[in-house]
């Protein structure tokens, strides 16, 4: 707080010193849109995919202005549907003021204030914007989409520190908390249905990330975790009582790229808690969610890229096989149900700078990735199953 | 061919290429910016837009030409030492996340001279030597 009165007036300042050219001289707005066609063999994934979906769309514009040097307001508006998950309704995806207290050649530090993007991963912050990720779908069983609320941003507070060394590299901390945005999907995620209730945030959600990047950013390591409490407010005819499902989610992230190759590869673990629920659907249990994945992509051309990816995601790391889990249901939710194993491979083609195209193929063993709301009788899914799907994206 | 023939050729392949790295991308500042050579890493930390004022307190401002641009992969790779789809997804997070801004892209070389130019701040890069009152060439080490 000392150190924000100091610097506060000296913005002030600044501001003077900034303001010869126009003020919205510096408004820069971007945009991406996105449609998407997806088939698969079985099972519904982005809409009603066996008979082939368009249900996948991504439309997002934001703007950023400069009060000065030093202080960064910047906004996005997203609207993405997603099969059952999503139908398009317009949100803010991001709105903040990002004040910087000291920025030099040699460390940079600051504060976030508003809607946040979380930054777990090497992908979450820009999950939803089609040409930041290497594939159509990013790894479902670190980057679920079936429950991406949970994981997307925070309304809260983030203090952020980069120490930059000539030749050893920069290493970036960020740490803050606020309340995480939830939506009724992950109530059909964490409890398998909405349960005529409502799942809500209970109290301050925490947020670390750890990065480390060479000098000539061939080689990124870090860590990032979320810890995340919900209560369920129970409605009149649901069959729960108000318990709570606790999660702390981390993630182990590497990256190396080259002129023509770039690998990735993140393990993520995830252990929750489930109690006071009072009722057979949702017993007091602790389980361990583990995945990961391996990725390359090889660059053709410079606007060509092959990707090929091979992931695994465990609902319980001890009942890998999902046998334990599905005799507890009495045999109605099949062990599947709680694993995914999923190869991809794909092609992306960036036409120029607007324009990008992409094919992907994807062999899937599992069904863990699905969303329940959109796969609700859980005696219905296949187990193996393919999925193919195209995406066009234009960006400004 | 003769030996002498041989000669010849070797001889103007190596000119040739003695040529390719003396005409090494610049790096251009607008006069009101500070003096001093700047390390790989300050330049590196402009155009990545996380520096974000010079040592005299003005905003940095960058200038780029596009991704596919002959002299930008040159001086991308050169000069910085990054790959242009480094940079590009750098840019990138920053933009879509709202935790940083995009160079301001320019298509000609004159563009890049007259626009860094006329803004006090300003930084970009060059083929090869720019001939301006408000320009100078910033030597990276």
């Amino acid at each position: 707080m000392h150190r924000l009165a100091i610097t506060l007036p000296l913005i002030l300042c600044s501001l003077n010193a900034y303001s010869e050219e126009s003020f919205w001289d510096n408004l820069q707005v971007h945009g991406f849109a996105s449609q998407a066609v997806i088939k698969t063999s079985d099972n519904r994934f982005f809409g009603d995919s066996p008979d082939t979906s368009f249900d996948f769309t991504e439309i997002g514009i934001n703007a950023s202005l400069p009060v000065n040097p030093q202080i960064l307001l910047a906004g996005q508006l997203l609207a993405r549907r997603a099969g059952d998950m999503y139908d398009g309704t317009p949100t803010l995806d991001y709105g903040l003021a990002d004040m910087t207290f000291a920025s030099s050649a040699e460390q940079r530090w600051g504060v976030r204030l508003g809607r946040i993007k979380n930054s777990l991963g090497i992908y979450n912050e820009t999950r939803d914007v089609p040409f930041t990720r290497p594939g159509i779908f990013l790894p479902q069983v670190i980057y679920y989409d079936k429950v991406r609320n949970l994981m997307l941003s925070t309304d809260g507070l983030m203090f952020y520190g980069e120490s930059y060394h000539d030749d050893r590299g920069t290493l970036s901390l960020t740490l803050g908390g606020g309340q995480s945005v939830i939506d009724d999907n992950v109530a059909w995620a964490f409890l398998g249905n909405d349960f005529g209730g409502e799942l809500e945030p209970d109290g301050v959600a925490g947020l670390f990330r750890f990065w480390y990047t060479t000098p000539e950013e061939r080689l990124q390591l870090g860590v990032s975790g979320a810890l995340v409490s919900m209560q369920f407010e129970p409605g009149q005819y649901s069959p729960l009582s108000a318990g709570t499902t606790d999660l702390f989610f981390w993630i182990v992230s590497f990256q190396y790229g080259a002129e023509d190759w770039t690998l990735t590869a993140e393990y993520a673990g995830e252990p929750i808690k489930w109690r006071d629920y009072q009722s057979p659907f949702s017993p007091d249990r602790d389980v361990t969610a583990e995945s990961y994945y391996l990725q390359g992509a090889y660059r053709l051309r410079p606007d060509l890229q092959l990707l090929l990816r091979y992931e695994e995601g465990y609902a319980d790391r001890n009942d890998r096989d999902g046998v334990q889990s599905s005799a507890m249901t009495g045999g109605a939710i099949p062990p599947f149900n709680s694993f995914s194993k999923i190869w991809t491979a794909g092609l992306r083609w960036d036409i120029d700078q607007h324009w990008m195209v992409r094919a992907e193929y994807q062999r899937h063993q599992g069904t863990f990735i699905l969303s329940s709301k959109e796969n609700p009788d859980p005696g219905q899914p296949q187990a193996d199953w393919n999925l193919w799907a195209v995406q066009a994206v234009f960006r400004f | 061919m003769n030996r002498r023939h041989w000669t010849l050729l070797f001889a103007s392949l190596a000119l040739m290429f003695w040529s390719l790295t003396l005409t090494a991308q610049e790096l251009i500042v607008n006069r009101a910016t500070p003096h001093q050579p700047i390390s790989r890493n300050s330049a590196r930390l402009c155009f990545t837009m996380r520096l974000l004022s010079w040592e005299n307190r003005l905003p940095v401002k960058v200038f780029v030409f596009p991704d596919n641009h002959p002299t930008h992969r040159q001086f991308t790779k050169s000069v910085l030492g990054l790959f242009p789809y480094q940079l590009r997804q750098v840019w990138d997070r920053q933009i879509f996340s709202g935790t940083g801004r995009a160079p301001v892209i320019v298509a000609t070389e004159q563009e890049m001279i007259e626009q860094v130019a006329a803004t006090p701040g300003g930084i970009g890069y060059v083929e090869s030597g720019a001939n301006h009152p408000q320009i100078r060439i910033l030597e990276v080490r």
